[in-house]
């Protein structure tokens, strides 16, 4: 079964980012990476971290996505931007993603040596991750306050209605 | 004493950024004032207690909380600069519009993040702090909302503040992958304790150092500082060439200091630092030339002063640092106050051409103005000459020869452009007329100050010199 599931969400997964490389609509490219997003969030549940999978798609396909489609709406572009003419930038890319190729072969190769299992539970529980980020995490955890209030308020102050003198 | 009445101070300043904040929805327009003298009495406050922390040495959450006497003294400058920072902007908010009560609590946030910086020696808490000051820093640089130059100046502040972010936090990634610890002190005993120079960690460290690199405005780093400093509104672009630059080099000092004494054989970062030093003080001096626009000309001043600190860090020299910070604390603060003060509502004299026969005119703010720029250049018997004294024969007992003859040369050349615009106060007929607010008490209580403070620095430099040397002493290495 959870072979199964794990096929069938990698074939969802690979299937959207594929699809969403070969469209040219924004709307569903944002669509399609939802999808892809969420796929992912499922195998992150298979793997027994739940709280990364359930991270994974409030973060991901919930507030990232929703950003994204603001910027499209936004940006309102009406045909997709054209094919890149460079040719350099093409060559680039094609070294650049050989690279990235063998780079994913070493690390897979590497971590199916170093894998015996999945993590475990009491790593990647929720509880677990709670008890330490309110024990030993907790000054930083009460930083990252501060930092979120100082960017809600600076970033009101400079997009809020100019008034008139 | 426990660990939370250690987070007091922070607290307390939280707080009052937070009161702030919410005072500003019930004060009228007319009243905002307030709200600066509210922050100032928090900050007092703040300062009380941590004078009531000197002699006790404390390390809460595991060391991500270190109230030494380094991060003490750090947090004292920090204190003088923003309440001075605050006095100064009480008038100029109201005349040139960026009279938003939030001015100073996203400046009592950016005070909050620095203090998390020094009184740390994680560098994830420090990473954190970081990114408190900056980004309050980035929307303070855009408080003149009318103003175009000064979008510009918040925008390209966040972009380039976000990518040397990007580059701290890669480097901090590299360094942990490298070391398994996140702290400063478990990341040098794994540089102690490995035989071989690791390629990972040595990267990991570069890469942390540029990010320091943007936010200090050294070269090749720098191009934000121009324009963000021109842009910004004049109080928040002095508060800029101290607060972010102090607090850099507080940490840029907690690595160095002791990381020289463990891996004496470290080329590597030693000539990056030094090319780093040479570039900064060579082209600040350079291009401030050319300027003619007095905040240009203190930002590219403030390039050059940051290439000076390098060299007391190169020549592992804590107590030159902090000397020097102390002292460019007041001639910077004075300088900028002295800008200020030449503003009328909705304008500001920024030009050199407007300089013209201020001195007579003028003649307090000219008098200490002039003085402020000596002391800039290095003249005695102001705090600057004995700041760079020190500095320079600290790196001469270190055998960095070369080092400190390009920077007596560099200070050479930056007389030319301090004394232009003494020349220009003194010597030159004024072309315009300038009309200026003279009814401005916080101001001139500011330059006051800081005039004490320049010469109190520079002719009876023994006390702080003491308290520097006890600051220096108490670090655990």
């Amino acid at each position: 079964m959870a072979h199964f599931l794990f096929f069938l969400l990698a074939i969802v997964c690979v299937g959207a980012v594929v699809g969403m490389i070969f469209s040219r609509n924004q709307a569903y490219n944002a669509l399609l990476l939802v999808l892809a997003f969420a796929a992912l969030g499922g195998i992150f549940g298979l793997l027994s971290a739940p709280f990364i999978a359930v991270v994974q798609i409030i973060i991901y396909a919930g507030a990232i996505m929703v950003l994204f489609i603001f910027v499209i709406m936004m940006i309102n572009l009406r045909e997709g931007i054209p094919p890149e003419k460079k040719k350099w930038t093409i060559y680039l890319s094609a070294v650049l993603a050989f690279i990235l190729i063998v780079e994913l072969i070493l690390a897979a190769r590497g971590s199916f040596q170093a894998l015996t299992g999945p993590g475990g539970e009491e790593i990647a529980s929720p509880k677990a991750l709670g008890k330490l980020l309110f024990t030993e995490y907790l000054y930083p955890f009460e930083i990252t306050s501060i930092l979120i209030i100082a960017a809600l308020v600076g970033a009101i102050i400079l997009v809020k209605k100019k008034e008139e003198e | 004493m426990n660990s939370l009445f250690a987070l007091l101070p922070l607290v307390i300043i939280v707080i009052a950024s937070l009161l702030v904040l919410l005072l500003e929805v019930f004060l009228k327009k007319e009243n905002k004032n307030y709200l600066g003298f509210i922050s100032l009495f928090f900050l007092i406050v703040c300062a009380i207690l941590y004078f009531r922390f000197w002699n006790e040495e404390f390390s809460y959450f595991k060391g991500s909380l270190v109230l030494d006497k380094l991060s003490l003294f750090f947090f004292f400058i920090f204190a003088v600069a923003v309440s001075f920072v605050i006095l100064l902007s009480m008038k100029y908010i109201s005349l040139q519009d960026a009279n938003h009560g939030e001015f100073y609590a996203l400046l009592l946030f950016a005070l909050s993040g620095m203090m998390i910086m020094v009184s740390s020696s994680s560098l994830v808490i420090i990473f954190l702090g970081l990114e408190v000051l900056s980004i309050s820093s980035y929307a303070l640089a855009g408080l003149k909302r009318k103003d175009k130059k000064s979008s510009e100046a918040a925008i390209k502040y966040f972009l380039l503040g976000s990518f040397a972010s990007g580059f701290f936090v890669y480097g901090l990634a590299l360094l942990y992958g490298a070391s398994h610890s996140t702290d400063i002190s478990g990341i040098l005993d794994y540089f102690r304790s490995s035989p071989e120079l690791s390629l990972m960690a040595t990267i990991g460290l570069g890469l942390v150092i540029i990010g320091f690199g943007f936010k200090i405005a050294v070269v090749p780093f720098h191009m934000w500082t121009p324009d963000v400093y021109e842009g910004a509104p004049t109080p928040i672009t002095a508060f800029f060439s101290i607060g972010p630059k102090a607090v850099g080099f507080a940490v840029l000092l907690r690595i160095f200091l002791y990381y020289w004494r463990i891996t004496p054989e470290s080329q590597a970062i030693f000539w990056l630092l030094w090319i780093i030093s040479v570039l900064t003080m060579l082209v600040g001096n350079l291009i401030a030339l050319r300027q003619t626009n007095l905040k240009r000309i203190l930002a590219y001043s403030s390039i050059a002063h940051a290439g000076y600190l390098m060299v007391a860090i190169l020549a592992r020299d804590g107590s030159s640092l902090l000397f020097y910070l102390a002292a460019y604390l007041f001639m910077n603060l004075g300088a900028f106050a002295a800008v200020i003060a030449l503003s009328k509502k909705g304008k500001e004299y920024l030009e050199l051409d407007d300089y013209a026969g201020v001195g007579f005119k003028y003649p307090w703010i000219g008098a200490t103005f002039t003085i402020f720029l000596l002391s800039l250049a290095g003249f005695p018997p102001t705090a600057g000459f004995l700041a760079k004294f020190y500095v320079f024969s600290a790196a001469v007992r270190e055998g960095l020869v070369p080092l400190v003859i390009i920077g007596v040369l560099a200070s050479l050349i930056s007389v030319f452009y301090y004394l232009r615009i003494v020349v220009y106060m003194y010597m030159r007929e004024p072309s315009r007329e300038i009309a200026i607010h003279l009814e401005n008490p916080a101001l001139f209580l500011v330059i006051f100050l800081c005039l004490y403070g320049v010469l109190q620095l520079g002719i009876f430099p023994g006390n702080i010199l003491l308290i520097i040397r006890e600051a220096i002493n108490a670090l655990p290495f």
